[in-house]
């Protein structure tokens, strides 16, 4: 791969695997996106109490709920062997499947995943659910019974310990811990990776496990919706949002070297050109109100992307339904797309799923790729009165059916840390 | 369970107990939560050994558990192997399989092993005979 210099190596999205709140594959997804289906429903966080918050995106087919993996459950056509499933957490059954649909979908054999080729780049908040039974465990017994797989199967690098053992990744592998901008961040590394000539292939892994223990904190500081309404709690850029309706599951994205992707005949769902990203430097867990990190974060990818404001058609915004959020990243929009002139679309497809935490960034790119792979724009769901912060912002309510060629997207996290990519739609 | 409760069993249950301290009742609830999602063979065995007390659905028990726990699946049963089949050696049966295997063997029999015990443990037969001393048919049932 040297041989070939850092410009010319192009970065392509070869390979995708979802199990989502809207979906557990490319087709269902797709579908459910075009079509604005949402995948939120009523969700007991703890069942028997009635709690404010009443609302998740939830995951179909999949029974994770019980405290320990034998009881867990999974569509017919996975495998999971023991010496995997063991160590896994609840919601690193969904990352498996992800990674087993991103793998056949690249057309990818076990040698080329199993290689110094590749590498492994995932996040997650690991899961607080399991560290907490097994705590129980712990204390209960006064200390005789410790679950040797507690630290494994619990902490946030779980997903990357897990998957990269089990398919012998042998390059780079490593975790992301920026919140909600995380896997946009290794995205971003990824690319880089690749371009370096450092990688043939980078997989991006995000997942969080769904429930009490993770999502159930953002209570307390009123970032979540307490609307018991499934069909309008998620409400993006809505003059009435109320705060996040949380989601779980797991998203995988396979980055590749584009040539070595195109020898193989795997699919080509989009490049990525490049990213940027650029902190508040304001609040460990509020947004600048001005949106200065998200503005550097937006001009760094389009700069770096060698791409005008002008020239994007559709923004893929991280907006989560929170009062303050939203507002910040419309006053970043404002201030890179429309005080220039440039009138992107600008959607949020948190509307339909939720907001899955550090699995928002990869699914939502994975939304973008096959956005430009199939030809369309998402709407944003139950947005009825816009905010008057975003005047000026085009803000499609539903899909549009036209094909998008450049798309940004952005994702900001906790510390404000703010992460913004270029994708582009593939040359037929 | 108190002592209490146990002997309010006894008399009204007429259950059999064993050194571990268990009733059917109990069996059944340890049954739903800890042998969630095993075989439906190794739940059977497991309640029906709690209402008769018949060592060989003991054996069962034991070896459906260790079963469910090793990290890749046997050639053949283990009910159908010999018994000085080698845990490690030949079943593959590291220290994680077998830490969770005997969790969930201490919580459904009510029964504590120690680590030194736990070392001598080498094959089927020495598992075995090792839940033998330990699960053994206390009181009959009054």
């Amino acid at each position: 791969m040297n041989a070939v210099g850092t410009q010319e190596r192009r970065v392509v999205v070869s390979g995708l695997g979802f199990i989502t709140s809207i979906g557990n594959d490319c087709a269902r997804v797709t579908h459910n996106l075009r079509e604005q289906r949402s995948g939120i429903e009523r969700f007991e966080f703890l069942p028997g109490h009635a709690l404010p918050v009443t609302v998740a995106g939830t995951i179909k087919d999949f029974d994770t709920s019980g405290a320990q993996w034998a009881s867990w459950r999974w569509p017919a056509p996975y495998v999971i062997p023991k010496d995997i499933l063991r160590g896994l957490p609840p919601h690193g059954i969904h990352a498996f499947c992800a990674m087993e649909q991103a793998i056949l979908d690249a057309r990818l054999s076990p040698a080329e995943v199993g290689s110094e080729e590749t590498g492994l780049f995932c996040a997650s908040a690991g899961s607080p659910r399991l560290l907490r039974l097994s705590l129980n465990q712990i204390h209960a017994s006064n200390g005789e019974r410790v679950p040797p797989m507690t630290a494994v199967s619990t902490i946030a690098g779980t997903l990357n310990f897990n998957l990269s053992a089990h398919y012998g990744v042998r390059g780079a592998v490593a975790g992301f811990s920026s919140a909600c901008a995380s896997t946009t961040q290794a995205l971003g590394y990824g690319f880089d990776e690749i371009r370096l000539g450092r990688q043939r292939r980078v997989f991006v892994v995000g997942g969080e496990d769904l429930g009490l223990d993770s999502i159930y904190g953002f209570h307390g500081m009123r970032a979540l919706s307490r609307n018991p309404d499934p069909a309008r709690a998620s409400r993006p850029f809505d003059r009435d949002r109320d705060g996040f309706v949380g989601t779980g599951g797991a998203a995988v994205i396979l980055l590749e070297e584009a040539e070595t992707a195109a020898r193989r005949g795997a699919p080509c769902y989009a490049e990525m050109l490049g990213w940027g990203q650029a902190s508040d430097g304001f609040s460990p867990a509020l947004s600048a109100p001005d949106g200065r990190g998200l503005v550097s974060a937006m001009r760094n990818a389009l700069s770096f992307s060698g791409v005008t404001a002008a020239e994007i058609d559709y923004v893929n915004a991280h907006a989560t339904s929170t009062p303050a959020g939203d507002a910040s990243e419309a006053v970043a929009l404002r201030t890179v797309f429309t005080a220039a002139g440039a009138h992107p679309s600008v959607s949020s497809t948190k509307g339909l799923t939720g907001h899955g935490l550090s699995l928002a960034g990869v699914m939502e790119t994975g939304f973008c790729a096959l956005a430009l792979s199939s030809g369309f724009i998402p709407g944003t769901a139950n947005l009825e009165h816009p905010d008057p912060a975003c005047d000026g912002l085009t803000l499609p309510r539903t899909s549009v059916d036209r094909a998008p060629r450049l798309i940004l997207k952005n994702s900001s996290g906790f510390g404000g840390t703010n992460v913004s990519i270029v994708l582009r739609r593939p040359e037929r | 369970m108190t002592f209490g409760s146990m002997k309010y069993l006894l008399h009204v249950h007429q259950i059999t107990i064993y050194l571990g301290v268990f009733s059917l009742i109990e069996a059944k609830q340890k049954a739903a939560v800890t042998l969630a999602g095993f075989p439906p063979e190794v739940v059977d065995q497991y309640i029906a050994f709690a209402a008769d007390g018949d060592p060989i659905r003991l054996d069962s028990v034991v070896l459906g558990v260790l079963q469910f726990h090793l990290p890749h699946p046997p050639s053949q049963p283990l009910s159908a192997m010999t018994g000085s089949t080698r845990l490690l050696e030949d079943l593959g049966c590291d220290s994680l399989a077998m830490i969770d295997m005997l969790f969930v063997a201490e919580e459904i029999f009510g029964v504590r092993l120690t680590d030194d015990e736990l070392a001598r443990v080498t094959t089927l037969d020495d598992l075995l005979a090792h839940f033998r001393r330990h699960v053994v048919p206390g009181v009959p049932g009054v």
